[in-house]
This record gives C-alpha cells, structure tokens and sequence, in this order.
C-alpha cells in the first residue's frame, strides 16, 4: 500500500501549482484551471483519507466537490464572458474599476 | 388677636404687590403706577411703626415664616428677625421709599418719561427687596435679598437703555457688587459648614455659637485646620467682601459715580436707603459675630476710615452735582464702616440713620435742580437758583450743614459720635488694632475737613452767584410733588440728630438719648450691651480717655467741627462772589489724578476687560486648537489613515490572491510557531 | 404601567406625525405631546415612592416583566420612578412642548418629519429617565442620539453635517465605552447576579460580590470600570475636556433641538452618572474624588472663561452649559444630602433654564437672522416681552436668588463646601475657587445683554425687527415663571430628590469617616 504522505505530497504539489498558476497568470482561464488544480488537490487529500481510515465519507465528499467544480465553471465561464464584454479581454488585471 | 408681628410679611409683600401691579397694570392706571407704590410704601410704612411701636414695647419676634427646604436637621427657612435694629432701619427705609415715589410723579411723570410701568415696579421691587433684606432672620435670607436689592438697582441704574451709559453703568454695578457678593456667598457657605445654621438671633445663632467655641464650647467645625479666631476672621472677613462691594467701599467703590446714570430719584433710593446701605447694615445685624474678632474689625475700621478720605478727596473736583454726591455717599458709608469696626455700634447706626436722611434729600434737591435746569447735571452751568427755587435751596442747605457735620444738624452729632467712638476705642485697645484703630481714626478725620469744603463748593456753585447759563436764569419750575418730600427731608435733617444727643446728654442728664437706650436695651444678644460686653471680652477693644471722659468728648467734637468749619470756610472764600472761577488748576498734576478718579476704573477695567479678556480668548484658542484640535485631529488621523490603507484595494485580482495567500502562510507559520511544530 | 402608556403615546405620536401633512403637523405634535405632560403632572400629584429605586426603594408607575435570557443573564423589562428619575422625567414632558411651540416658526420645511422625530426622541428620553435594567435602558440611551443626529444634520444650519456627525461620532463612541465599563463591571460580579437589572447589580456590588477575577482584584476591576463609565458619561454631560462637541452641535441645531439637547440630553449624563458611578461604586467615587471634583471645579471655571471669549450668542450659552454641569459633578462627588440632591435639583433647575435661554436665542434669531452679539443691539425696544424673557434667563442664569438656579447652586455649594470626602477640607478649597463661576457667567452675560439688548436700536440684518408672535414668547413666559416657581419653592422636587439620595449616603457611610481612610490608601497608590 502506497503510504498517505504520498498522496499528500502529491495534493501538495498539485495546490502549489494551481497556486502559482493563480499569482502569475493574467488569463481568466488559466485561473479558473488554477482553481480547477486545486480543488483537485483537495479531492485527492480527500480520496486518500477516505481509503485510508476505511470509510467512505472522504469520497462522498470529493464527488460532492466534483459536482460543485462543475458548477463553479459553469459560473466562472459565465463571469468570464461577461468580463470580455466589457473589457475586450479575459486579462484579469485590466478590470479594476471597482478599487478605491 | 393679631399683633403687629403678624402683619409685619406685609412690610414687604406690599411694596412686591406694587410691583406686579405696576409693572402689568401699570399702563393702565392713572400716574401709570405711581399710586400704587405710593399706597403701598405708605402701608409699609405705617406697618413699620407699627412694628417699631410694638418693639417699644419690649417685645421682639425671631421666627421661622416659610421653610425653603428641609434637610435632616439643618433647614433653610425665611424668617423673620424683628428687633430695634431692624425696626428702625424699615421705618427708614419705607421712609424714603415713600419720598422718592412722591419725588418720582415730579421727576419722572411729569417730565413725560415713558417706561413708567416699568419704573414704579422695579422701584417696588426694590423696596420690596430692601425690607425682606432688614428682616431677616438668618443670613442666607439676608444674602438672597441682598442679591436682589443688587438686580434692581441693575435695572434701575439701566432704567433708560437706549442711551449708552446707564446699561453700562447698570453692568458695573451689578459686576462688581457680584464680585464681592461672591465673597459673601463663600462666606455664607462657610458659615452653614461652620455652625451648621446662619441665624441672627436666639441661643442657637451663629454669632453665640461663635462665641461660645472661641469661649472653648460648643461645638463648630473648624475648617483647614485653622484655630477658631483665625477660621471666624477668615468668615468674617468673606462676609465682609459682600458688604464692601454694597456699601462702595475702596475698592469696590467704583460702581457707584458710575450709578448716577439712573433715574435721580433712584440715586436718592440706592444711596440712603437700600443698595448701598444694605452693606453697612449687615455689619451691624451680625455685629455680635464681628465684636468677637479684633482684626475684622480693624479692618472694617481701616477700610472705612481709608474709603471715608479717599473718596472725600476725588469729591472735592467734580464738576456734576450727582458726582459730588456720589462721593460724598462713599465717603460716609466709610465713617459707617468706621464707627462699627471702631466699636461705635450706636454710632454707625446713628449715622446710618442721619446719613440716610440727609443723603436721600440733598439727592432729591439735586433732582429738583436737575429738573429745574432741563437735566443739565454741570454745576458750572448753574448759579444763582437761590432765588429761584427757594424750597430747594433751604431743603438743600439743610442737608448739606448735616452732611458737612456742622453743629447743631443732625450729621454733627452722628458723625461726631462716630469720631468719638473710634478715638477712644482706638486709645483703650492695646496692640495692633488700637494702632489701626487710631490711624483709621486721622484718615476720617482729615476727611472731614474735605467734606466741608465739596459740600460748600457744591452749594455755593448750585445756588449763589450770577446764573452761568441760560437755563440757569430761566429754570423750570418744580411742583408739590418735589418739594413736598424735599421739605419733610429738610426739616428732619435739621432735627435728627435729637434722637441721640450723647454729648449733652453727658452734660444735661435730662436731655435723653433714645437712640442708645433703643439699641442698647434690646434683646438678649442683639444689644449694645451685649456688643459692648463682647468686644471688652473677647476682641479687647475697651475704651480709653487720654484727657478724661468728658475732656476727650469736648476735644474730638471741637476738633471735628474745626475742620468742618475750616474746610466750609475755604470752600466759602474760593467760590463765594457772582462769579466764582475754578481753582482746581492750582492742584497742578495731583487734579489729573483725581480728575480720573485715582486711576481706580482704569486698573478695574483692566482687570476685566484687558487680563481676563485676554485670558478667556487664550482659553478659547486653547479649546479650538488644542482640545478640539486632538478631537478633529482623531478624526482627522482615521480618514488619512484610511485613504491610505484603502491602496491595497488595488482592484486586481491576481494582488488579492497574493495576500490571501501569503496570510494564509502567514497564519500557518504563526499556528506553527505557536504550537511548536518545528 | 403609566410610564409605558406614555412612551406608546408618544412612539405612536411620532408615527402619526410622520405621515400627516407638513400643515397639521405642529399642531399635531404639539397636542400629542401634552399628553405625556398631563400624565407626568399626574405622576408627579399622585407620586409617594420614597427611597432609591436602585437600592430596593418603591418605585411607582412601571413594570417588571421577564424579557429573554442571554446566556445565563436574566434581561427583563424593567421600568420604574423615584425620586431621582420622576424630576427629571417631569422635566422631559415639560421641555417638549415648550420645544415644539418653540418650532413652529423656524421650521418651515419637512415639518412632519422634524415633530415625529422630536416625538421619538420624546419617547426614548423617558425611556432612559425610566428604565432599572441596563440593557433596557442601552436602548433608549442609543435611540435618544438617531433622532437627534436627523434633527441636527437637516435641519440645522451651514455646518449641519460636520455637527452631527461630531457629536453622533463623539456620543457613540462614549456610549462602547460606557458599555464596556459596565460590562466589565457584570461579568466581573460574576455569579452574584445573574441579570443587567441595575438594582440586582447596584445590590451585589453592596453586598461586596466584586470579587478578584483571573488574578485581578476586585478593587482594580471597580476602578477601571469607573473609570471607563465616567469617561462615557462626561462626554454627555459635558465636562472638560470632553466638551468640544456640544458647541458646534448647539450652534448648528435649530432653536428646539438645542433646547432638548441642553436641557435634558445633557441630563442623561448626569443622570447616569448618579445611577452608575455615584451609586454603585461610591467607594471608587470617593476615592477618586479630588480629580472628578477638579474635573468639576475645571469645568465651571474654563466653561466660564469660553463662554467670556464668544461673540455668538447660542455659543455663549452653550459654553456656559458646560459650566454650570461642572456645578454638578462638584454636587455629585460631595456625598452630602445638600450635594447630591442639590446636583439633581440643579439638573432640573439648568434644564429649564438652559431651555429658556436658548429659546429666547433663537425668538431673536428668527427675528433678526442674526446670533453675532456685534451685528445688532437696542433689541430691548423692538421686542420688550422677549428681551424682558432674556433678561430673566440670564439673571436665571447667574443664580439670582428666589430662582431655580441659586436653589441648585446654593445646595450644591452647601453640600460641596461641608463635604468631607477630601482631607483637610480639599472640598471646601476647590468649591470656593468653583463658586468663582458665578463672577465670571455675570460678567459675560452682563457683557453680552448690554451690547445686544440695549443701547440705541441697530441691526446689521435688513429684517424687520419687532416684537415675536404669541406662540413664539409664550413658552418663555411659561418657562420663566417655572423658574421662578422652582426658585422660590425648590421642595417642589427637591424634598422627594432627597429621600432617594438618602440610601446612597447610607451606602457610602454619609460620605464620612470611611471614605477619608479609602482615600488615604488610594491617594498613597495614586502617588
């Protein structure tokens, strides 16, 4: 059996990424596959757990956030249509007229 | 069945109902209120002798009538203090209160003055105040109606507003006599912390209570650790603060030239009957409390004497008939002052009584001559009104022989005694207050000799002599109603004085002097026995006769009446003639000095308008500046503040998403450290 | 069950008022608003409670009703009157028809909402004067200052915003303050009490229930929340230095609102500072007696010297609000019977003639469009009835005998100068310097009534100026002839004040012997 600090390390690694894809991307979909990386990061944490401790509350939970990723591209995509209408562009560091 | 003490609330509710009814029916009534002040000074007056009658008799009264609010044991109430002393001083002043509403149909009605309403209620109110004032049973009464005999006297000295000079002379007065009336109250405050009750009069009376603590009695509550002489000195003297203020003494004095913007009449009111005398009479009210302590009254005697010369001094180069007066008011108000603090308690009221008289009809005739010469106050303009107007001129001189002290009208005997008095207590007393006693003692002297000389020089510029101006030749003519209470003032100037002859008396046992025997048999406490016996006693001041009893007698009354004679005499050979011409020139700079009063209002004015102006403004750009500005500058460091911390809002996402991230980092690191994971 | 009905008149009048046409709606308020007046009067005729509602004395007109619980904190509806309360409540009902009359001239626009607002601040005063438990009493304590900051941020004058949001800003922060001081003070009594009632609080602190809390004695927990109390409560009242606030509100306000605002908001300062600091820790009050009574006396004499530096007249009397509030603080930290019930007497004394001042202000303000004392003068033969009014005000003001303002300094001064809650008569010290304040209100009002109102008649306004309308002077007349009645009877109030200051005398050994050594063990810890 693989040991947890592996699938940790990998969930690690994975949020790293879609952590650094989120600070030096300026593409609004890059950053929602950034976003995508890390909820996958967090599924795998979840996964692993669940085989780990025997049950199956873990794997619940990460069909639950599979479900919710859908729904959030479905809303990131829309925001993002929305921003290159208004902007001409998907550059996120272009929209910032709602600053001080 | 009711006796005069049960009528005796009226004294003073008569004259207030005047004021109601003048001052809100007033416009409706003939002489538009002038009747009903008239009616009710009247009433008072009767009820005064009444009263005084009663006195006589042997009885006295010294009860609570109305009780302002009731603490535990130590209530404070009105009442009601009725003895030979207060007796007489309401038929005094109900007295001249009667005469000056007469005065005023002349003065004021018939000169077409509108207001009048408005004047006859003040006018009420204030005799109203002034006989409360004598009543009373306890001093925070006493200062009560103190205070308001201060608030009219500011309404009337302002009676004409629209001009600039009455309300201005109407805010000094009131000013400065609230700057000593501040000593007062401390002083009253002081009392009821000391002996936990101000009454005048009965066993538990702050006097006795001070008496019988210095006596090592009883029980006071001594404050800031002083001794008992030391702490009722220091009380005695806070009250005094009051009492100088009223009565214009140096150096409150300088209230009180300025009040001659008021109505005349009014002046005759405040200077012989209410305002002014008011002080002088407290003095003698709680006398029992002052002949406990020598060094009060050394400085009641000191300032008298002092305010007696200085104020003769400035009175000798004034040019207006009501300045002279004024300073001939302050000037006996300090003789007042310094027969009491010189242990002539009979003496100070004795003079009281004919300084009243006197001082309210030379007021009144120089009304009269004010009225006469179209309100031209300037005695350089008048002359030669002898003929003119007879009655005032007689009345006048009458008054001015009693307030000059010549024999035999009645401001020589008073104003002897009071010489008389301070010179023996002043040789019988050892120590400091015999020396301060004495000196006191040669200023009221000298001023004698001055008061000689401005009375003579006032009526002879008034009365004799070719007229100066047109006026004078042709004055306008006075009615009843001016020499009716001119006349009755001339003849009882004359012949006050019987009421207390002590020197013929020593002479001609026969002759009586009801004065002494009135306050000297009154009751228990309240005498001149008792005072008498007080200040042997506890103060020390004893009377003492370098030259025998009678010789001191004959000796101080000669050399007063020298110096009267000598001072009228000089004032007749400067200013006698058709035409008299000014001599103060000859003064050289010392006329500069007197002409402005000594510098006096220059300081006070400073005082108020130059230091504590100043430091108000400074205190107002402290409060703006300073207290404010931290407030403003609170506020002033949250918005700066906040327009700066708002840059991180730099609306990017990508910059949020950096914070978050390096604050989640940092919380990890920070829970890390925390709880020892590395 | 009275005092309810009366709130509800007025909340309800307030809603009425709210939505009836500009036209009727002074009227309106002015007739609602009588209601609670009448009602007050009755209380005020019918009322025989004697003792002090915080220290299980009977308490007459309210209820007592279970609310919630929070956490193990019992809240309920508590209100009730005693002697300390019903003067000022009467106090309230009085002012605020004299206000509204007061109103009808110089409110002239979005009248409906101006007399619902006053109505509704109507409604939380009393509920301030009124509730026993605290958390009832928060309420009305922060609903007082909404409608107050409306009424001075729209219908005020150039500087409207910067005045309400100063004093919404100043008031707010002082009331966390206060709360966090008063909570300390509960969590700190810990089981002893198990409600925000602040007779049950008042009990336990007695009852000696402030023990040490997570290592902090009793004493230092008394002492800060004292503190922090006082410091909430001085901005209301005001004292110096927390008194920047009240002129600029007071100039920009219209006429009524200042005349609430100086004569009974300023009250709920003092008010609550009897309540809270004065009652419940009387042994932190006498300990640190000599600064609240230096406070006090500072306040009187720098209030004072303010007000000699205005030349607006509303300014000129809001500083010397300050002053005279300063003669209660002195009163209060007295401990005598004189001195704390003169300082409640003088509360309701100042806050008629504060009314009235302020009132008489703004008759000549509407007159002549003008508060600055050089832009006009000779007032005294255009407008007689006012000017005479105004006089009366000031003289009311410099404590003339025989009106309501000696009554409450005399007391004060009486109780002050005997107190013995300093060492070697401090007391006495500093309130002959305090007393000094009644030179200096003399010579700035005396100042001010000479250039204004007398003299040769001059405005630099073009406005006609004669004498206001009835509804206009009637208020003044009827406040100074309460003045005078308060002056000349003050047993009116002041006999039932006394027999609910009494048991805080009790509480505190009558400001005696026992206080003289706590001092002397703090002022060693001080120094």
């Amino acid at each position: 059996m693989v040991p947890i600090q592996y699938y940790m390390m990998l969930s690690a690694a994975l949020f790293c990424i879609g952590v650094f894809g989120i600070l030096t991307r300026r593409n609004a979909l890059m950053f929602l596959m950034s976003v995508e990386l890390m909820l996958n990061a967090a599924n795998i944490n979840l996964v692993a757990f669940s085989f780990q401790n025997g049950n199956l509350t873990g794997q619940v939970f990460s069909l639950f956030t599979m479900a919710l990723a859908a729904a959030e591209v479905a809303v990131g995509i829309g925001i993002i249509l929305v921003l290159y209408r208004n902007f001409s562009d998907v550059d996120v560091t272009k929209a910032t007229t709602m600053r001080w | 069945m009711a006796g005069a003490f049960d009528f005796a609330p009226a004294i003073a509710l008569l004259p207030f109902g005047s004021f109601v009814v003048a001052l809100f029916l007033g416009h409706l009534m003939p002489k538009r209120g002038a009747l009903a002040g008239i009616i009710a000074t009247v009433g008072s007056l009767l009820l005064s002798i009444w009263v005084a009658l009663t006195v006589l008799g042997g009885e006295t009264y010294n009860e609570a009538i109305y009780e302002f609010v009731a603490v535990g044991d130590q209530p404070i109430q009105f009442g009601l203090l009725l003895d030979p002393l207060s007796s007489l001083m309401l038929i005094i002043v109900s007295l001249i209160a009667v005469l000056v509403h007469v005065f005023s149909l002349g003065y004021m009605n018939d000169e077409g003055e509108t207001g009048l309403p408005r004047y006859y209620g003040e006018l009420g109110l204030f005799t109203a105040s002034m006989l409360a004032f004598v009543m009373s049973s306890n001093l925070l009464m006493a200062f009560m109606f103190f205070e308001l005999v201060g608030l009219c006297s500011y309404l009337l000295i302002g009676f004409w507003f629209r001009r600039d000079g009455p309300p201005s002379a109407a805010k000094k007065a009131f000013l400065v006599t609230r700057f000593g009336d501040y000593f007062f109250l401390v002083g009253v405050v002081a009392v009821f912390a000391t002996f936990g009750t101000a009454q005048f009069a009965g066993p538990e009376s702050f006097p006795r209570l001070a008496e019988a603590a210095l006596a090592g009695e009883g029980e006071a509550t001594l404050l800031f650790g002083l001794d008992a002489q030391t702490w009722f000195t220091v009380v005695g003297l806070l009250i005094l603060g009051g009492v100088m203020g009223k009565s214009a003494q140096f150096p409150f004095h300088t209230w009180l030239p300025d009040a001659m913007e008021g109505p005349t009449p009014v002046s005759a009111l405040i200077h012989a009957a209410t305002m002014v005398a008011a002080g002088v009479y407290l003095v003698a009210r709680i006398y029992g409390f002052y002949a406990l302590l020598p060094t009060a009254l050394a400085v009641i005697a000191f300032v008298g004497g002092f305010t007696a010369l200085f104020a003769a001094t400035m009175g000798v180069v004034k040019r207006e008939i009501k300045q002279v007066l004024a300073y001939s008011t302050i000037s006996q108000y300090g003789y007042i002052m310094l027969a009491l603090g010189g242990g002539g308690y009979v003496a100070g009221v004795f003079h009281l009584t004919t300084h009243a008289v006197f001082k309210a009809l030379l007021f009144l005739g120089a009304g009269s001559v004010i009225i006469a010469m179209h309100h031209n106050e300037d005695m350089w303009e008048m002359g030669g009104l002898k003929e003119k107007m007879p009655v005032t001129y007689y009345a006048f001189l009458s008054g001015s022989l009693a307030l000059a002290g010549i024999v035999p009208f009645s401001g020589f005997w008073s104003k002897d005694e009071v010489l008389f008095e301070t010179l023996i207590h002043g040789f019988g007393s050892d120590g400091g207050i015999g020396i301060a006693l004495l000196l006191a003692y040669a200023m009221g002297l000298v001023a004698v000799f001055f008061t000689g000389f401005y009375t003579f020089r006032m009526v002879l510029l008034t009365f004799h002599g070719e007229p100066r101006s047109d006026t004078a030749r042709d004055p306008h003519g006075v009615h009843w109603n001016v020499k009716g209470p001119l006349a009755v003032l001339g003849v009882l100037a004359a012949t006050v004085g019987v009421i207390n002859l002590v020197p013929v008396h020593t002479f001609v046992p026969a002759v009586p002097e009801y004065l002494h025997d009135w306050l000297f048999y009154g009751p228990e406490g309240l005498n001149g026995t008792y005072y008498e016996e007080l200040l042997h006693n506890v103060a020390g001041v004893d009377p003492g006769y370098p030259l025998g009893e009678v010789g001191t007698m004959l000796a101080s009354a000669a050399v007063s009446l020298g110096l009267a004679l000598a001072g009228s005499a000089l004032a007749v050979a400067l200013y006698r003639g058709d035409s008299p011409v000014e001599h103060t020139d000859r003064l050289g700079s010392a006329k500069t000095v007197l002409f402005n009063n000594y510098y006096q209002d220059e300081y006070q004015v400073w005082l108020a308008q130059g230091l504590t102006m100043r430091v108000a403004r400074g205190a107002d750009k402290f409060d703006q500046g300073v207290v404010d500005g931290v407030v403003n500058g609170v506020s002033s460091v949250s918005l700066l503040g906040g327009s700066r911390v708002r840059r991180i809002q730099t609306g990017i996402v990508s910059n949020y998403a950096t914070l978050l991230t390096l604050g989640l980092v940092a919380l990890l690191v920070g829970i890390g450290l925390m709880g020892g994971w590395f | 069950m009275l005092i309810e009905a009366l709130i509800g008149v007025c909340l309800l009048g307030a809603m009425l008022t709210f939505v009836a046409p500009d036209r009727v709606a002074g009227k309106l308020a002015a007739g609602i608003s009588l209601v609670p007046l009448v009602g007050s009067l009755f209380m005020y005729a019918t009322f025989e409670a004697s003792g002090n509602a915080l220290f299980g004395g009977e308490t007459m007109f309210g209820m007592n009703l279970a609310w919630f619980e929070l956490a193990s904190y019992q809240l309920s509806y508590h209100t009730g009157l005693d002697g300390i309360s019903l003067p000022l409540f009467v106090l309230s009902t009085v002012l605020v028809p004299l206000a509204i009359l007061s109103a009808w001239t110089p409110i002239q626009e979005r009248q409906s909402q101006f007399y619902g607002l006053v109505l509704f601040m109507e409604a939380s005063l009393l509920g301030v004067f009124s509730a026993l438990d605290f958390f009832l009493w928060f309420v009305f304590w922060e609903a007082v200052l909404i409608p107050m900051y409306f009424l001075i941020g729209v219908w005020g004058g150039p500087r409207r915003k910067y005045a309400a949001i100063k004093f919404f800003v100043y008031t707010n922060v002082a009331s966390l303050v206060m709360f966090i001081g008063f909570a300390t003070l509960v969590f700190a009594l810990g089981d002893s009490v198990g409600s925000f009632g602040l007779p049950e609080v008042t009990q336990a602190i007695a009852d000696g229930g402030l023990g040490s809390v997570a290592g902090v004695p009793g004493e230092t927990i008394a002492l800060v929340s004292f503190v922090l109390m006082f410091i909430g409560f001085a901005v209301k009242v005001p004292v110096v230095p927390l008194h920047t606030w009240l002129p600029d509100a007071h100039v920009e306000a219209p006429t009524p609102v200042s005349v609430l605002l100086a004569g009974v908001l300023l009250k709920m300062g003092t008010y609550a500072l009897l309540r809270f600091n004065f009652t419940m820790l009387p042994g932190v009050a006498t300990d640190l007696a000599v600064f609240i009574a230096l406070i006090g006396a500072a306040s009187v004499i720098y209030g004072a010297l303010l007000a000699l530096a205005q030349q607006d007249l509303k300014r000129i009397v809001a500083y010397s609000s300050v002053s005279s509030m300063g003669y209660v603080i002195l009163g209060l930290v007295a401990y005598t019977e004189y001195g704390l019930g003169g300082a409640t007497f003088q509360m309701v004394a100042h806050g008629l003639i504060s009314g009235l001042m302020f009132m008489c202000v703004g008759v000549v303000y509407n007159t002549t469009h003008t508060r600055m004392v050089g832009d006009m003068s000779g007032l005294a033969s255009r407008m007689p009835y006012t000017v005479g009014a105004l006089v009366a005000g000031a003289f009311a003001y410099m404590g003339l005998p025989l009106m309501a303002g000696f009554a409450g300094e005399f007391f004060i001064f009486r109780g002050a100068f005997a107190s013995t809650v300093l060492p070697n008569n401090g007391m006495a010290l500093i309130t002959g310097v305090a007393m000094f304040g009644i030179v200096i209100v003399a010579g700035y009002l005396l100042f001010a009534m000479q250039r204004v109102l007398f003299g040769e008649f001059f405005s630099a306004t073009d406005y006609e100026v004669r004498e206001a309308g009835v509804h206009d002077v009637a208020p003044l007349i009827v406040l100074v002839l309460l003045v005078i009645l308060l002056g000349t009877a003050p047993g009116i109030f002041f006999d039932m004040i006394v027999t609910a200051t009494r048991p805080i005398l009790d509480n505190v050994g009558g400001g005696g012997e026992a206080a003289v050594e706590s001092l002397g063990s703090v002022l060693g810890g001080v120094r």
